[in-house]
C-alpha cells in the first residue's frame, strides 16, 4: 500500500486489499484508538508504521518507543485513564514487555487496551520462534487469534470491547502468515479517537503493594471466570463446517486453520471444524461438547501443542474415551517451524490411514535434483552499506584473537563470510551484557557491536554496568541514523518523532559519557585508517570503551541523494587491475563480481561508497567518470 | 472458480512484493477472493525472496502447496529454478533474463550457468518456459526498477490470468507513485506485446 490514507477512507461496505497488518491499523481506527506505541520488528511493524503515517490526520496520538516495554508503560497509562490504546510488538518483544505484562493483568486498566503480539514460526526474521500464546496462559490475560486479514480488523475491534468489558488488557496474537498475508477487509464505521484522558486515583487498585496484590490477585481470577462466559459465547469460537460425519472432528485455530481446511478438502475428508478465535480462556464447554459428538478429534494448530494440552484437560472431564491426536503422544505434526498444508495434509492422512493426494515424495526427487547444485542466496549487507566497512574495520583492529558478541539488527548480518564478526547473539542488547562475562573470564580484546536503535533500546542498563563494575570491554555502535531492518523508523537519535514532528535528538556518544564511560569516540567508518587507529587506542583502556561508527543507511542515502538530484556515479575497476580477487575476497559486496575471470563493478548497484577503493592493493578501482 | 496460484520468486529488492500486490488488488477490484503472501525484514536484503499470489473463492491460506502453482513469475532464472518446487506439469514459467549473480559464486569462482541450460532444467519439472528479455525492456521503458512490470504484463498476456488486464493497469496506477506510472505502464505494455508475439 503505497498510501496509508486509503485507511482513513470512510466508505463502510468497501472492500479493500489489506495486509494482515494494516488490517489491524483499520481495527484501530474503526475502534477509535486514541493512543498507539510501538517498538518495530517483523513481521509486526507495518501495525505502527501505517498508523504512524495518519496519525495526525486520524486524530490518533502515536509513538515509535524506546522499547517494548516503554511501549506498554505508555499505552497502560494512558489506558487508565481511559483512552483505547493498542501497542503492537514481535513475540520477542513481549519478553522485554512481560514484566509489565504479568502485574498490569493485575491492576487492568480502564480505557480498552489491545497488545498486538505477532508470532514468527519458521523464523523468517527472528531469533527464536517462541508461542505466545502462553504469554495469555501465563499472564492469564485474554487472547484472540485471527487467521486472515478480515479477522484481524475485527479482532482488533473486538478486543477492545472485551478489554473494556473485563477492565483487562487483551492479547491479540497473530503470525507471520496472518501479519504479512494480504486480504480483502470490508470496511466497517470509524470511530473517532477520545485521546482526553482522566485519571482517577485508586490506590488500592493500581498500586501492586503486596496488600494491594493479593486482594486484586484473587478479583483477576474472578473476572477471569467471566472472560470464559465472553468465550463461550463469542462468534470467534463457533464449529465453521458441519458435515454428516459425525466422527471425525478437526480442532484448529490461526494460520494453522486455513491450512486444516484445505487439507482436509484434499484428502476429501468429511470433517467438522471447531475454529477458535479466543484462545484463552478456552471455551471449556462448547469444546467438550464437540469433543463428546465426536470419535476422533485431531488438534492443528503452529508451534506448540497449545490447544492441545488444554483439549486434553477438557477431555479429561468432559470426554474421558475419545481419541485426540495432535502433537503429543504420537506427533503427527511438527513443533518446529511453518506448518503448511502440505503437512497437514500428510499427519491428516497418518492419522486417517488414507492415501496421500498428491506424490509429495516424486515431487521432492525431481526438485532434489534441481535444487542440488544450486548456489544459496543469503540475505546480504546492502552494497554501499557502512556496517561493511565497520565491520571490515573492527575485525582490522580486533583480528582473530578478539571476540565480538553481536545484536540484533542489519549488522546480524556481519557473520557471513569474508566479515565474519559476530561469535555470540542472543537478544536485543545482549552483546554489550555478554561481552562483560566474556571478557571477564577469558582476558580476550572484546568488542560488542549494536545497533543505534538498538543502543537505546536496550544497551543502557549493560553499559552503566560495565562503567560500575569496571569492565574491560569497547562497545562498537554501528550507527547508521535510523531503525534500518524494520523499514526505517526513527529513533530517539534521530531527531524526528513516529508522527513526524522534529523532537530533541539523543546523542550516543554523550549518553555514554554522560554514563561514566572514559572513552568515547565518534569515527566515520569510511575513514579506514582513522577508525583502525581509534578503536586500536579504544581497546587499550583499562575499563569500558565506546566507538560510534557513524554514516547514514545506504538505502536512505541513496533515496535522499536521488531526492535531491544529486547522481551517484559507480567506480570503476581500471587495467591496473590484476585480478588478485581482494576487493571480493575482503569484502563481499553484492556489487563485486567475477566476470569471465575478472573483477567488475555492477553499475546498478554500486553506490559510490568507495571502500573497495580503499582496500584494493593495486589502486585498480577509482571513481567513475562524472561526465559520462 | 477454481483456484489459480501464482509464485513470484526474486531477489529483494527486484519489486516481487509489488507485483504481488498489485495482482491482489486486481482481484479485488473483480470482485474475486485472494490471499497475497509476502516477507519482509532480515529475508529480503538482497536474499532469495518468494511472493504468492493465490485467487479462488475458496482460498484461505496464502502459501501455496509444492507442485500446485498455475505460474511461476520468475524475476531471475536462479531463483527460478530454486522455486520449481512449485511446478509441476501443467505450470507456466515466465523466467526473466535478468541475471544477479549469487555472492556464493563470485567467491568460489564460479560461472552463473547459461539461460539455454536454465531453460533445460525448467522443462524437465513444467509444462513451459518462456524467457523475457527484461533487462532490455525495463531499459526501454526508462529504468531497470520497472523489470517488475514487465514480468507483470508478460503475465497479463500469457492468458488464463482470472483477472481482466484493465484491472490491474488500474491497480498499478493506483499503488506506483504517481510521477513513475507513466514508465511503469509503458514497461507493462512492453511486457505484454512481448509476450504476446511469442506466447
Amino acid at each position: 500500500m503505497p498510501d496509508s490514507r486509503v485507511l482513513l477512507e470512510e466508505s463502510p461496505g468497501k472492500r479493500v486489499l489489506l495486509l494482515g497488518n494494516e488490517a489491524i491499523a483499520r481495527g484501530a481506527l474503526e475502534a477509535g484508538i486514541g493512543v498507539v506505541t510501538t517498538y518495530p520488528g517483523t513481521p509486526a511493524s507495518e501495525v505502527g508504521d501505517s498508523l504512524a503515517a495518519i496519525a495526525t490526520k486520524a486524530g490518533l496520538y502515536m509513538e515509535y518507543s524506546v522499547n517494548e516495554m516503554v511501549a506498554v508503560e505508555v499505552a497502560a497509562g494512558a489506558a487508565n485513564c481511559g483512552v483505547r490504546a493498542l501497542t503492537a510488538m514481535k513475540h520477542v518483544g513481549l519478553n522485554v514487555a512481560a514484566d509489565m505484562l504479568m502485574t498490569l493483568a493485575y491492576a487492568g486498566v480502564r480505557g480498552g487496551y489491545v497488545m498486538v503480539t505477532a508470532d514468527d514460526p519458521e523464523c523468517h526474521s527472528s531469533q527464536n520462534e517462541q508461542d505466545n500464546r502462553f504469554y495469555a496462559l501465563f499472564s492469564n490475560l485474554p487472547c484472540l487469534e485471527p487467521s486472515d486479514p478480515q479477522e484481524a480488523k475485527e479482532m482488533t475491534i473486538s478486543a477492545i470491547e472485551i478489554s473494556e468489558k473485563l477492565e483487562l488488557p487483551v492479547l491479540l496474537r497473530t503470525t507471520t502468515r496472518v501479519s504479512h498475508t494480504r486480504g480483502p477487509v470490508v470496511y466497517g464505521e470509524l470511530t473517532k479517537p477520545n485521546l482526553k484522558g482522566r485519571f482517577i486515583r485508586d490506590v488500592k487498585r493500581l498500586v501492586m503493594v503486596p496488600a494491594n496484590s493479593r486482594p486484586k490477585h484473587s478479583v483477576f481470577l474472578r473476572t477471569m471466570e467471566r472472560a470464559k462466559e465472553i468465550s463461550e459465547a463469542s462468534a470467534h469460537n463457533r464449529v465453521t463446517r458441519e458435515s454428516k460425519n459425525r466422527g471425525f472432528g478437526i480442532i484448529s485455530s490461526s494460520s494453522a486453520y486455513n491450512y486444516a481446511v484445505e487439507a482436509a478438502d484434499l484428502l476429501g475428508l468429511g470433517a467438522n471444524f471447531l475454529k477458535l478465535g479466543m484462545t484463552h480462556p478456552l471455551p471449556e464447554k462448547m469444546i467438550g461438547e464437540f469433543l463428546r459428538n465426536h470419535r476422533t478429534v485431531v488438534v492443528v494448530e503452529e508451534l506448540e501443542p497449545y490447544l492441545e494440552m488444554q483439549v486434553k484437560a477438557i477431555a479429561k472431564d468432559r470426554a474421558p474415551n475419545i481419541d485426540i491426536h495432535g502433537k503429543l503422544g504420537k506427533a503427527h505434526f511438527s513443533r518446529e517451524g511453518e506448518l503448511s498444508t502440505r503437512e497437514v495434509v500428510a499427519g491428516l492422512a497418518e492419522i486417517t490411514g488414507r492415501k496421500l493426494p498428491i506424490d509429495f515424495k516424486g515431487i521432492d526427487e525431481k526438485y532434489a535434483k534441481v535444487a542440488k547444485d544450486l548456489p544459496r542466496r543469503p540475505p546480504v549487507l546492502c552494497a554501499g552499506c557502512p556496517h561493511r566497512a565497520s565491520f571490515y574495520v573492527i575485525r582490522k583492529a580486533g583480528g582473530e584473537g578478539a571476540l565480538y558478541p553481536t545484536d540484533i539488527g542489519c549488522y546480524a548480518l556481519g557473520i557471513a563470510p569474508p566479515l565474519n564478526v559476530g561469535d555470540i547473539m542472543i537478544c536485543m542488547g545482549a552483546s554489550l551484557g555478554t561481552a562483560q562475562g566474556i571478557s571477564r573470564v577469558t582476558g580476550a580484546p572484546t568488542i560488542a557491536v549494536l545497533g543505534d536503535s538498538t543502543f537505546f533500546h536496550a544497551a543502557l542498563p549493560g553499559l552503566v554496568n560495565a562503567v560500575y563494575n569496571s569492565a574491560k570491554v569497547t562497545l562498537a555502535v554501528l550507527d547508521n541514523a535510523t531503525t534500518a531492518m524494520t523499514g526505517h523508523q526513527p529513533h530517539p537519535g534521530t531527531g524526528l518523532t513516529g508522527m513526524g514532528s522534529p523532537s530533541e535528538k539523543v546523542a550516543i556518544e554523550k549518553v555514554a559519557e554522560g554514563c561514566g564511560v572514559k572513552y568515547v569516540r565518534v569515527v566515520d567508518p569510511f575513514k579506514l585508517k582513522e577508525s583502525q587507529r581509534v578503536l586500536r587506542e579504544a581497546l587499550q583502556q583499562a575499563g569500558p570503551s565506546v566507538v560510534v561508527f557513524r554514516a547514514p543507511c545506504v538505502l536512505m542515502d541513496v533515496r535522499e541523494k536521488r531526492r535531491m538530484g544529486v547522481k551517484i556515479v559507480p567506480y570503476e575497476v581500471t587495467e591496473a587491475c590484476t585480478n588478485c580477487m581482494v576487493c571480493i575476497k575482503l569484502l563481499g559486496c553484492p556489487a563485486l563480481l567475477v566476470e569471465d575471470g575478472s573483477a567488475h563493478i555492477d553499475e546498478s548497484l554500486c553506490t559510490a561508497c568507495g571502500l573497495c577503493a580503499q582496500v584494493c592493493p593495486y589502486k585498480a578501482i577509482e571513481a567513475g567518470s562524472a561526465g559520462q | 472458480m477454481k483456484e489459480f496460484n501464482i509464485v513470484l520468486a526474486g531477489v529483494g529488492g527486484q519489486g516481487t512484493i509489488l507485483a504481488a500486490e498489485i495482482l491482489g488488488t486486481a482481484a479485488v477490484k473483480d470482485g474475486l477472493n485472494v490471499r497475497v503472501s509476502e516477507i519482509h525484514g532480515m529475508a529480503q536484503r538482497g536474499g532469495s525472496v518468494t511472493s504468492t499470489v493465490r485467487i479462488g473463492n475458496n482460498v484461505l491460506s496464502s502459501t501455496v502447496m509444492w507442485a500446485k502453482a498455475d505460474v511461476l513469475l520468475g524475476f531471475e532464472p536462479l531463483e527460478t529454478l530454486r522455486n520449481l518446487r512449485y511446478a509441476s506439469e501443467k505450470t507456466l514459467v515466465i523466467v526473466s533474463d535478468e541475471r544477479i549473480p549469487p555472492p556464493e559464486l563470485a567467491a568460489k569462482n564460479l560461472a552463473y550457468p547459461s539461460m539455454s541450460d536454465i531453460v533445460v532444467q525448467i522443462n524437465r519439472l513444467a509444462k513451459k518456459a518462456i524467457v523475457v528479455e527484461t533487462e532490455r525492456l525495463a531499459a526501454e521503458a526508462g529504468s531497470v526498477l520497472t523489470r517488475n512490470m514487465v514480468l507483470l504484463g508478460s503475465l497479463a498476456a500469457a492468458g488464463k490470468l482470472p483477472v481482466k488486464t484493465e484491472s490491474l493497469m488500474e491497480s498499478l496506477e493506483e499503488l506506483v507513485p504517481t510521477k513513475h506510472v507513466e514508465m511503469n505502464v509503458k514497461a507493462f505494455k512492453l511486457g505484454y506485446d512481448y509476450l504476446r508475439k511469442r506466447a
